[in-house]
């Protein structure tokens, strides 16, 4: 396989992947099929936007907030059945269950332990310590303004972990398991080792003070646009918005069997820091996965990071007490 | 290892028969099925009339990757035709039938963990509540935003003190997933019996030409060539 060229790097050396848009799937079916699945994410984005900055301020709670949120991914399920991308993507009974209980571990476990040792715990912490105050200037700006800086924030820090992830080992070991995932819905975000999860889910915004309603409108627009990097639908997705979002197109690059490919794409949302920071490379891909798309069940996704971890530091003494004084020991590769 | 356990064996176990739809002999039934076991991870033996397979860690699209384990076996009825009998076994409707008690479990130490907060809230002297009212006068819209009629923000003091009966957890998620698996579980149990005698049956319906390349692609949909993905 010869890929093609990206910047300095040859994508799709190892596997297929789809460089660029011109090549890419479009919806197939009549005028309404092809309407609805173009202008049906930058409807669901504006319309709940308006929502949220017209709300109530007895309707403007994080519950309801939730309660939107599974309500759109059940339609999303609907949609993944209706139009789905690729049939090998296509949700079974098993992946539902086993994404469910990722899903709930996110709901109960993860949420005990952010609550003692998150984001929000070590920033009140920090700002104890030097007596900071939070950014309170920030309440003074327009709803939007809020809203889009709170969201690209805490892309920002994702997307930077998410970088620092690809590139050293002892953080690959913990999202190494989420890039076992063979195919993607709307549920395999959660998918992964609950180390990864916690880790990718600290952020800095907790330094700025906004107003609560500015915190709605930025997780809907967080659910509006990242919730698709991990969707099997079909959508021609406008231009203007794959520029500024990450889309599953992009996602799919970034979980293909391709080792070049999954260096790219790291943002959830905002697929602009990409584009900044020169990691994005715009295309698709179907056969996704790691061994040639082995999958991983639940059990090895719990241990991987630390059973692999184990194994790594055990060769890594064996390779200093056998090698020679004067060799010179060559450190593993990051992933 | 096969575990009997009468009547408790049905949680994961799955038992039943597909109506050959022309007579066939083992030797003619299980070269049609061949395709499903050519999988990774598949290990498989014919016994006389009856195949016994065992799957380990399938693909997400393996058509048997709910039931990992079993025997199939053709046998000939007392009416003339020939059936497929299948009595298999899922770790995945066991472990999704389980998984409310896990569930259930998380809700309870939710609920035990506020029980201990607010212990240790009652009993420690009350200085951080102190700090935190303080803090936070009523803030303002942006002129922008007034223009364009949003609401005015609430003042955070007044909503404070509706707060405090709240414990550090809500348990209701732990609760809710928990009757969503026992939901799963039913799902799974009538739905994936149904799916698999549905493919034993394609598997076994000759069709024009011989089915065995059909019936390969039917059963691993990434063996097919990956054109649109280029």
């Amino acid at each position: 396989m010869s890929g093609v060229q990206v910047g300095k790097r040859i994508i799709g050396a190892d596997a297929p992947v789809t460089v660029g848009w011109e090549n890419i799937g479009r919806v197939e079916g009549g005028p309404i099929k092809q309407f609805v699945f173009t202008w049906f994410q930058p409807a669901v984005l504006f319309g709940l936007i308006a929502f949220w900055y017209y709300a109530p301020n007895e309707w403007a709670l994080a519950s309801i907030g939730i309660a939107i949120g599974l309500g759109f991914k059940v339609l999303l399920l609907g949609l993944e059945w209706v139009n789905p991308r690729y049939r090998s993507w296509q949700l079974t009974w098993k992946e539902f269950a086993t994404d469910v209980f990722y899903v709930g571990l996110g709901y109960t476990v993860l949420r005990m332990v952010d609550a003692y040792i998150g984001d929000g715990v070590m920033i009140e912490a920090i700002q104890n310590a030097f007596d900071w105050e939070k950014f309170a200037w920030f309440t003074g700006l327009p709803l939007l303004l809020q809203a889009i800086l709170i969201s690209m924030i805490f892309d920002f820090g994702q997307y930077w972990m998410h970088r620092g992830m690809h590139n050293w080992y002892p953080l690959w070991l913990t999202h190494a398991p989420h890039h076992y995932i063979t195919q993607l819905n709307i549920n395999k975000g959660a998918v992964g080792n609950p180390v990864e999860l916690f880790l990718i889910g600290l952020g800095i915004g907790g330094f700025f003070d906004f107003l609560p309603r500015a915190f709605l409108i930025a997780g809907a627009i967080g659910m509006a646009v990242s919730t698709y990097q991990h969707i099997n639908v079909r959508f021609n997705t406008p231009r203007w918005w794959r520029f500024i979002f990450n889309t599953v197109e992009h996602h799919s690059v970034h979980h293909s069997q391709d080792y070049e490919a999954t260096r790219s794409n790291y943002s959830g949302t905002w697929i602009i820091w990409d584009r900044i920071f020169g990691t994005c490379v715009d295309g698709e891909a179907e056969l996704l996965g790691m061994e040639g798309g082995r999958r991983m069940d639940i059990a090895e996704t719990m241990h991987f990071p630390f059973t692999e971890g184990y194994k790594s530091i055990r060769a890594w003494l064996r390779r200093r007490l056998q090698l020679p004084a004067a060799t010179n020991h060559q450190p593993e590769p990051a992933e | 290892m096969t575990i009997t356990l009468p009547y408790i064996d049905r949680i994961w176990r799955s038992e039943g028969e597909v109506r050959l739809p022309v007579p066939m002999s083992p030797e003619e039934a299980f070269p049609r099925l061949d395709p499903l076991f050519q999988t990774p991870g598949t290990t498989y033996h014919i016994d006389d009339d009856t195949l016994t397979y065992k799957k380990r860690n399938p693909a997400a699209q393996d058509k048997l990757a709910t039931f990992t384990r079993g025997t199939l076996r053709v046998a000939q009825h007392q009416d003339g035709t020939a059936r497929l009998r299948f009595n298999v076994s899922s770790t995945a409707l066991l472990l999704c039938f389980l998984a409310p008690l896990l569930f259930l479990a998380l809700g309870q130490t939710m609920e035990a963990v506020n029980a201990w907060e607010k212990a240790a809230e009652a009993a420690a002297p009350d200085d951080k509540d102190k700090d935190k009212d303080k803090a936070s006068p009523k803030p303002e819209l942006h002129p922008l935003d007034q223009w364009l009629g949003a609401p005015e923000p609430e003042d955070p003091a007044k909503k404070k003190d509706e707060k405090k009966d709240e414990g550090k957890f809500d348990p209701i998620p732990a609760y809710v997933l928990a009757g969503l698996f026992l939901a799963i579980y039913l799902v799974g149990r009538v739905l994936e019996p149904w799916l698999l005698k549905r493919t034993l049956r394609a598997a076994l319906t000759p069709s024009a030409g011989d089915s065995s390349a059909s019936v390969a692609a039917e059963a691993l949909p990434f063996a097919q060539p990956q054109a649109e993905a280029r």
